[in-house]
């Protein structure tokens, strides 16, 4: 009977509700989005869905399941449709192993409010977020069409550009925790006294930048390009489809503020969780901590969308390789040296 | 052939200064007092003084009757040709305003008929809403240009 509550009923009860909240969270996004950028534009952004524009992420939604669903005639029909499906699920289930909090009490049990906590938990984001741009290169590739082509090759491109210094990226954190299971990275963040941000500035910095590139987000929105390539890898696909990858899109720039809130900015944890003289910040309960961190990676994405400018496909390959990944590697070596000397930071 | 570039500074180029730079603009740019926006139809625009709209007839605030003397000179003043003012002598000799038409599809509101008009009768209004379903309509009679077009109430 314990068994089938801790392995079967809770971690069922933990994924519907992900999975109820991650579209809602979404559909939130996109509104908050549309209104930062606005103002960021000296705009005002959506006004006439409910009060100030605040209904459009209910209606966008439906506007889209209403449309007509195409698909194009010379299309490969098989792959066209499980394209979408293919980026949609690995930003979902990659949510399995990000920790929201610390076990809380529910009617006097404690629940742990993350769904599992993996020992590889690292590799395992790493792994399974990367599948999504399979999807993306086999939706380019299904549609037979030029525009989707050209934004499937620069996302293969670009995977192979910044995949790399994002594995390095996290290494350095890794090292210090001397851990791969994401509660334990937390943990070992409130025995360090610090957030690894502060031991790890470089390793944060490459991380967000790779994190970037790999949400298709600007300014490394090469696949979608809308200004070059009408919609990139999406230009073909309508309604249903296409939010789908709307839907994974943004999912996967949740799972990436959440793994950088996680690695790097301390998860739950209250700034500065040693000292005692902050103790009262403490009232705030851990899940709202990594809320509000989350929201303020999130804007840093939509920050970043309205001032800069996309990178051509050549100086992303340029940043990546020359840039990213020997700056990741020396910060892995350095990293390494002051383990040794002065032992992991307790 | 070699393009030459700005020389960025080593420090410049590591610190990402010009990127921060942005970033900082465009959240300056986020206070409520930059915004430009306005909501038209729920909102009136502001228009400047000097604007020519609408024309209008004025009457007399107290008498209710029409300030024109027929004097015929804004149809002379108009460079287009769209004024035509009709008039009759009463039992005194005098011109007095019986039919004034206004072609407003012809105007390139000018202004010109305002400053020829003697009394503060002819005025171009700041109303500025004048779409109509066709230009039969747009030829506005006495009654049409005393009444002044009424801005449209959006209720939704």
């Amino acid at each position: 009977m314990e068994f089938a509550i801790n392995y079967v009923v809770a971690p069922l009860i933990k994924i519907v509700i992900i999975l109820a909240i991650l579209p809602l969270l979404v559909a939130a996004l996109t509104l908050f989005e549309r209104k930062v950028i606005a103002f960021m534009q000296v705009r005002l952004g959506p006004m006439r869905v409910g009060p100030w524009g605040l209904l459009q992420p209910i209606a966008d939604p439906i506007k889209l399941l209403l449309k007509e669903d195409i698909i194009p005639e010379r299309a490969d029909r098989w792959i066209f449709v499980t394209a979408p499906i293919i980026t949609l699920i690995p930003a979902f289930i990659v949510f399995a192993v990000i920790p929201f909090g610390p076990s809380i009490n529910v009617f006097g049990t404690p629940v742990n409010l993350y769904v599992t906590d993996l020992n590889i938990g690292v590799l395992y984001v790493l792994s399974v977020s990367s599948v999504g741009v399979l999807g993306i290169i086999l939706a380019g590739w299904a549609s037979n069409s030029k525009y989707p082509l050209l934004g499937a090759l620069r996302s293969a491109a670009q995977m192979v550009s910044y995949e790399v210094a994002l594995g390095f990226s996290i290494m350095g954190v890794l090292m210090m925790a001397g851990t791969l299971s994401l509660v334990e990275i937390v943990e070992a963040q409130r025995n360090a006294g610090w957030w690894f941000v502060f031991l790890q500035p470089l390793g944060f910095i490459l991380f967000f930048i790779c994190g970037v590139a790999e949400t298709n987000r600007a300014p490394f929105d090469l696949p979608e390009a809308e200004s070059e390539l009408v919609a990139g890898f999406h230009t073909e696909y309508s309604g249903f489809r296409f939010s789908l990858f709307f839907l994974a899109e943004y999912a996967a720039m949740i799972v990436i503020s959440s793994m950088a809130v996680t690695l790097f900015w301390g998860g739950w944890l209250r700034p500065f969780p040693n000292v005692e003289a902050l103790a009262f910040l403490d009232v705030v309960p851990p899940i709202v901590w990594f809320a509000a961190k989350v929201v303020v990676f999130l804007y840093c994405y939509l920050w970043f969308r309205a001032s800069w400018p996309r990178y051509r496909y050549d100086q992303l390959m340029k940043i990546g390789w020359r840039y990213l990944l020997p700056l990741a590697i020396a910060n892995v070596i350095v990293t390494a040296v002051l383990v040794i000397v002065f032992g992991e930071p307790q | 052939m070699k393009v030459r570039r700005p020389e960025l500074n080593l420090l410049k180029k590591i610190f990402l200064v010009d990127l921060i730079k942005g970033l900082l603009l465009t959240f300056s740019y986020q206070r409520p007092s930059a915004n430009y926006t306005e909501q038209y139809p729920k909102q009136r625009p502001k228009i400047s003084e000097r604007f020519r709209g609408a024309p209008r007839l004025n009457n007399d605030p107290v008498t209710g009757e029409t300030l024109c003397i027929a004097c015929n000179l804004c149809a002379l003043a108009c460079p287009e040709h769209c004024i035509e003012v009709g008039w009759e002598r009463d039992a005194a000799g005098k011109k007095v305003l019986t039919t004034y038409t206004f072609d407003l599809s012809r105007c390139m509101f000018c202004g010109l008929c305002e400053d020829a008009c003697p009394t503060p009768c002819l005025e171009l209004t700041q109303e500025f809403e004048l779409s109509l379903y066709g230009r039969r309509d747009m030829k506005l009679d006495r009654q049409k240009l005393e009444e002044g077009i009424q801005p449209l109430v959006y209720t939704k």
